[in-house]
């Protein structure tokens, strides 16, 4: 089984590495620690050594490239398995996971992965049903996996087998240490407030272990409110993940940098929930789901083909207008954090392949398995704030591109035609734009073209 | 944690420091030793970092020729920086593994270690956000260059005492462009403390900020002993 190569842990403030240097080459064989490339961060070189023997058959990311803590380096082959020196490529290998539904991909989330684990295996397929808990080192026989066995300390352990405390019961403590890590003195503090009966496993989602009372039991969320009230503390001390502190500096650069501005306009969808209603069902039958977020990207390309400055980077004290449109989606992923994977040359695709990549961007971007390269080179951002429910938003550049698209949920609203109040489905557009570069009239015009080419899509004829 | 062992070198040239470094991170690695602090003097070195661009070396390689001094390419973090005389380098071979392997606050100890270090002669040091090392009013005071392996670091930094700056106009420090490096000598008017007095404060100051008990001068011989004993020396390419 191949085994991928990961960016480690390197500490707590550390949230990306760059790849200093290979010490090996593809194909070439290694042995179980020996050094496999150098990673890099701030004033530090690290050798991180192979986790097996085997072979070096991909390096996923070149030197020089900083990629995020946790991100997929190279792949290593086992060593009972030949090379695979006709491997899939990159691209190949990336539509493997589109159509695994994102919660069954066991993948380790970047900003958690085990302390001092550098590899983890390659994802495979989904299974049809969950493995079996592997059983873990700590003698207690309960289940503890091997990887939760390894962050926790021998004085840990020690105390767990003294006060007869289950792994599954240490998982419920929000832990101090390192990526949270469950310390002895966190273990002390828990064991003070511990009644005789173990203490409800800590759910952060509450809904599948909420309903207990088996008549007309309460909403999730007001059963889990009551109980935290009841029994938890009062305040919770939640440390940044690493992705937490580089959206926050993200954003910090963004608004520091940028004369954010925003205007809003409206869209009349009739035309696209046709030919959504129309077509959803014919691309269905080949495996893509059509989401509105493919007309977006359509109607922004040519947008941005008509007002180049939008598709823009500022550089200096110059503009770098982008001949290229590689539109970044924002993928709300929860408490894992916001993440802007973008789809290359959009300009170069029609709509089902826009929607096939999509779909597979998203997919991988819940699980964890986005590449480095899916983050950069982005030239231009859409954010979709009506997933969630929101009828108009103020985005955030997602910077150094100059311009963000806020698209919303699409609401049947009484507007005027011919004289007539008729319901037509409506949805509300923003832009989020840099005014160093783009004044209110471009970003108007550039807006109001957007939302032109969706409530008349046979304007594609004219512009495509 | 025990106490930080800190020795003296004496004249080292930087082959041999690099080769000493490698023994002692393996015998720190297996657990046969406890944290080192090694102070090796060495002849004027440029060495050069994996986060070095090649232009940062600005004088070519007649002029380190003629003016004696060697480059190295070395596996530590960081750009290009010079070595020698006048210098307090120290090494510090340390476990990162029983620190939670965090990287940065292991750097962030040893500018601690610096800056309170410094203080000591009446220098007020500080750090400077996003770039590693120690500065005085915007002039930079002393370097660092960390390699880990084995989750042992390596390499260290670098103090100016009282070196000829001169040497530093033969590259940009660090891979940045105009900034000034300065020295104890330069900050005190000359009155700078001797190397022998600098190594004990900064020692000292080392010990607190990596949380050891307190430290121990041991002998090179010592250093070199446990360095050597599986002694497999590796040459390090020099470009």
């Amino acid at each position: 089984m191949p085994i991928s190569i990961v960016v480690p842990q390197l500490g707590e403030s550390v949230a990306e590495g760059t790849v200093a240097k290979w010490l090996k080459a593809e194909g070439e064989r290694v042995r179980k620690e020996e050094p496999l490339v150098e990673i890099q961060t701030d004033k530090i070189n690290v050798e991180i050594p192979s986790p097996a023997e085997g072979v070096l058959s991909k390096i996923l990311v070149a030197e020089g490239t900083t990629v995020l803590v946790g991100t997929e380096i190279a792949t290593l082959a086992g060593a009972e398995e030949p090379a695979m020196a006709a491997a899939p490529s990159a691209p190949a290998a990336a539509q493997a996971p589109a159509a695994a539904p994102a919660p069954s991909q066991k993948a380790a989330p970047p900003a958690k992965p085990a302390p001092g684990v550098s590899a983890q295996p390659a994802p495979q397929p989904p299974p049809v049903a969950p493995p079996p808990p592997q059983q873990g080192g700590n003698g207690h026989g309960d289940g503890l996996a091997l990887g939760e066995a390894r962050n926790l300390s021998p004085a840990v352990r020690k105390i767990m087998r003294e006060q007869n405390v289950s792994a599954h019961e240490v998982s419920s403590i929000r832990g101090s240490g390192i990526a949270g890590r469950v310390t002895r003195d966190d273990l002390l503090d828990y064991l003070k407030n511990r009644t005789s009966a173990p203490r409800e496993p800590y759910a952060p989602s509450a809904a599948p272990s909420a309903p207990k009372a088996p008549a007309a039991p309460l909403p999730a969320f007001m059963t889990a409110r009551t109980e935290a009230a009841a029994t938890g503390p009062r305040e919770e001390v939640l440390p940044f993940s690493k992705v937490r502190k580089l959206i926050a500096e993200n954003m910090l650069r963004s608004k520091h940098s940028a004369a954010h501005t925003h205007c809003f306009d409206e869209c009349d969808m009739s035309a696209i929930v046709a030919l959504k209603k129309e077509w959803g069902p014919k691309l269905e039958a080949q495996g893509v789901k059509l989401t509105y977020m493919p007309f977006f990207i359509k109607a922004s390309v040519l947008a941005l083909k008509e007002f180049p400055w939008v598709n823009g980077e500022v550089k200096g004290d110059a503009l770098v207008v982008k001949k290229y449109y590689n539109i970044g989606l924002a993928v709300g992923r929860d408490e894992k954090g916001l993440i802007v994977p973008n789809l290359k040359d959009c300009d170069r695709k029609n709509l089902a392949q826009i929607a096939g990549e999509v779909n597979d961007l998203a997919a991988r971007a819940r699980a964890d398995r986005l590449r480095p390269d899916d983050i950069q080179g982005g030239t231009f951002s859409i954010t979709n704030a009506g997933v969630f429910g929101a009828i108009n938003s103020s985005p955030v550049i997602n910077y150094p591109e100059v311009a963000i698209l806020g698209v919303h949920k699409i609401v049947e609203r009484p507007v005027i035609r011919d004289g007539q109040i008729v319901a037509r489905p409506m949805m509300n557009t923003s832009i989020g734009f840099d005014h160093r570069i783009i004044d209110g009239e471009l970003a108007v015009k550039f807006q109001r073209r957007i939302c032109e080419l969706l409530e008349r899509p046979e304007m594609l004829w004219f512009y495509a | 944690m025990e106490s930080l062992h800190v020795a003296h070198l004496g004249p080292t040239p930087y082959r041999d420091g690099l080769a000493l470094q490698e023994g002692l991170v393996r015998a720190r690695a297996a657990g046969e030793t406890g944290d080192w602090l090694l102070y090796p003097d060495h002849p004027p070195v440029l060495t050069v970092g994996r986060g070095a661009t090649a232009d940062n070396v600005l004088a070519d390689a007649d002029t380190l020729r003629r003016l004696g001094v060697e480059r190295f390419e070395v596996a530590r973090g960081g750009d290009v920086t010079w070595h020698g005389p006048g210098q307090l380098v120290g090494y510090l071979v340390c476990d990162l593994d029983g620190r939670g392997r965090d990287l940065h606050r292991f750097l962030r100890g040893i500018e601690e270690a610096l800056i309170q270090a410094l203080a000591v002669w009446g220098i007020g040091a500080e750090r400077s956000s996003g770039r590693t090392g120690v500065w005085v009013e915007g002039e930079k005071i002393a370097s660092i260059g960390i390699a880990v392996r084995k989750w042992v670091s390596y390499h260290g930094f670098a103090l100016n005492v009282a070196p000829d700056l001169r040497f530093f106009d033969l590259i940009n420090p660090c891979g940045l462009r105009g900034i000034h490096m300065t020295s104890l000598a330069e900050r005190l008017s000359g009155n700078a403390p001797s190397l022998a007095e600098a190594r004990e404060v900064v020692a000292g100051a080392c010990a607190k900020a990596l949380n050891h008990p307190g430290w121990t001068w041991e002998s090179a011989a010592t250093a070199w002993n446990f360095a050597a004993s599986e002694a497999k020396p590796k040459s390090e390419d020099a470009a």
